[in-house]
């Protein structure tokens, strides 16, 4: 190993640094133009972290449920007595549900068949969080090797939570639908009255997402439900987004700024699911219309005609 | 051995900065590479603090939603500051490196944010709420990091004050009223 001097440290530091920032700022345009499929070092890097993230996941929320229990053992005696006199009261209701959930299980059973759900469920895991404080991604515990793949959308029990943007064999990261600029994947929504569509923005922060391009001339009420409208491609029809909690009213000439309050609980989330969904193909551009895209080799001439 | 417990010190931090936000949130104010990168450029080496300061950030960005090589370009930049400093200005009392891990972390974020603005990809984050935050936590964190490195790496510190004072006490046996005295 070559031993160099302080001075020939101190000459060679400002060519090393240059290089470095060059190699850096190179890595950072690329990775702006480049689309998520080809992001090979963030991939691997999640397989690497994976075997790192995983076990302190577990060990952590391991430790937090065993303080939990600690904490709810406290109150657990008056509870007791509480929930005894409970008890004998629901014995009681009891019987008296039980006719009714026969009638709802047969009422249910045909509502199914009504259904055609073309999508599964898979449970995932939250892993890690980003590292960086500047951005607010998940990783899950699920990859392409359990059927995960881009752009899927992820969903809690409360609405919609955001979609896949990487994809490694074990885990997979997430983009919130809280992010400010979801430029890739913009989320169109429905107002549930007035059927009226606008498109979701995040502002950033977890607790309000911002709708735009609703119609001033539409009537929008404070606790009305938004849902998915499947339009964007990314995510199925009817999922719920959230409520609106803030209307700023347009005139017949501006839209509305409706601020949704999201569903999910991004605050407290721990487990979430992937919906295996696959968006339909989207039909092949008209070759005839005057803006259509002329790069087929094949349809260019018929296209120009 | 000096380079060893650096690079064991770095990865460590980059696996805490990996793990340590599913823990609790407030962590993620707290960048710990970049504490691991200032304290190699307090070092003599400051190519190596380059390298590793280009390596914790990229091994960061790519489990970021942020952009690749954004976080390894400002902690390039701020070993190659701080290392330049450290050339000008002795640094190893810890009350003068407080104001250094600060200004670096200001330096960090700002350069972060500004490489992103750049790019057209708005981060998330507010940015003086997520700066002033991120400045707290990494100061408190990088002070008391240091303290526990320093007893580490107890030697270099030793061997580093007697290179720099050397010539002071050679001066002082020179003491004319002594050499009278003799006389």
């Amino acid at each position: 190993m070559i031993e160099r001097s302080q001075k020939d440290v101190w000459r060679i530091t400002p060519w090393v640094m240059i290089a470095l920032l060059l190699s850096n700022f190179v890595l950072m345009a690329f990775d702006a133009k480049t689309s998520s499929q080809e992001r090979v070092i963030r991939t691997w890097t999640q397989v690497a972290a994976d075997f790192v993230q995983s076990p302190v996941t577990s060990v952590s929320s391991a430790a937090s449920n065993y303080f939990q229990s600690l904490v709810t053992l406290r109150s657990a005696q008056s509870e007791n007595d509480v929930l005894k006199q409970r008890v004998q009261e629901l014995e009681v209701e009891l019987q008296n549900r039980e006719s009714l959930s026969v009638e709802n299980a047969r009422l249910n059973s045909l509502l199914e068949l009504k259904k055609q759900s073309n999508y599964k469920l898979l449970p995932a895991q939250i892993i890690g969080r980003d590292p960086s404080v500047w951005f607010d991604t998940l990783i899950i515990n699920r990859g392409s090797l359990d059927g995960v793949k881009l752009n899927m959308p992820i969903i809690d029990n409360g609405g919609v939570v955001g979609r896949v943007t990487a994809v490694s064999p074990l885990t997979a990261q997430i983009w919130l639908i809280t992010k400010d600029k979801m430029s890739e994947g913009g989320i169109i929504g429905e107002l549930n009255t007035s059927n009226a569509l606008g498109v979701l923005t995040g502002t950033g922060r977890t607790e309000t997402l911002e709708m735009g391009y609703v119609p001033g001339s539409v009537e929008v009420q404070v606790g009305e439900t938004v849902y998915t409208s499947g339009q964007e491609g990314i995510y199925p029809a009817g999922l719920r987004i959230g409520e609106i909690v803030e209307v700023r009213s347009g005139s017949a000439t501006t839209a509305h700024r409706i601020f949704i309050k999201p569903s999910a609980n991004f605050s407290s989330m721990q487990e979430v699911a992937v919906l295996l969904y696959e968006p339909p193909p989207r039909p092949a551009y008209d070759k005839t219309l005057p803006n259509a895209v002329k790069t087929d080799k094949g349809t260019n001439k018929k296209s120009s005609k | 051995m000096e380079q060893v417990k650096i690079t064991v010190a770095l990865i460590i931090a980059i696996l805490l900065q990996w793990t340590l936000r599913n823990v609790a949130e407030p962590f993620a104010y707290i960048d710990f590479p970049l504490i691991i990168v200032i304290y190699a450029a307090f070092g003599q080496n400051s190519i190596r603090a380059l390298f590793y300061g280009t390596v914790a950030g990229i091994l960061i960005d790519a489990l970021s939603g942020g952009l690749l090589g954004a976080n390894g370009f400002c902690k390039t930049l701020i070993a190659y500051i701080v290392s330049e400093i450290v050339r000008r200005v002795y640094l190893d009392n810890l009350l003068l490196r407080i104001p250094v891990i600060a200004g670096a972390c200001l330096l960090d974020d700002t350069v972060y944010y500004g490489m992103h603005l750049l790019f057209g990809q708005e981060p998330t984050g507010q940015f003086v709420t997520t700066i002033a935050y991120s400045l707290i936590g990494t100061t408190v964190a990088g002070t008391t990091i240091y303290l526990i490195l320093d007893s580490f790496f107890v030697e270099n510190t030793k061997k580093r004050r007697r290179e720099i004072f050397a010539a002071r006490r050679q001066t002082r046996r020179r003491n004319p009223i002594r050499l009278g005295s003799r006389k």
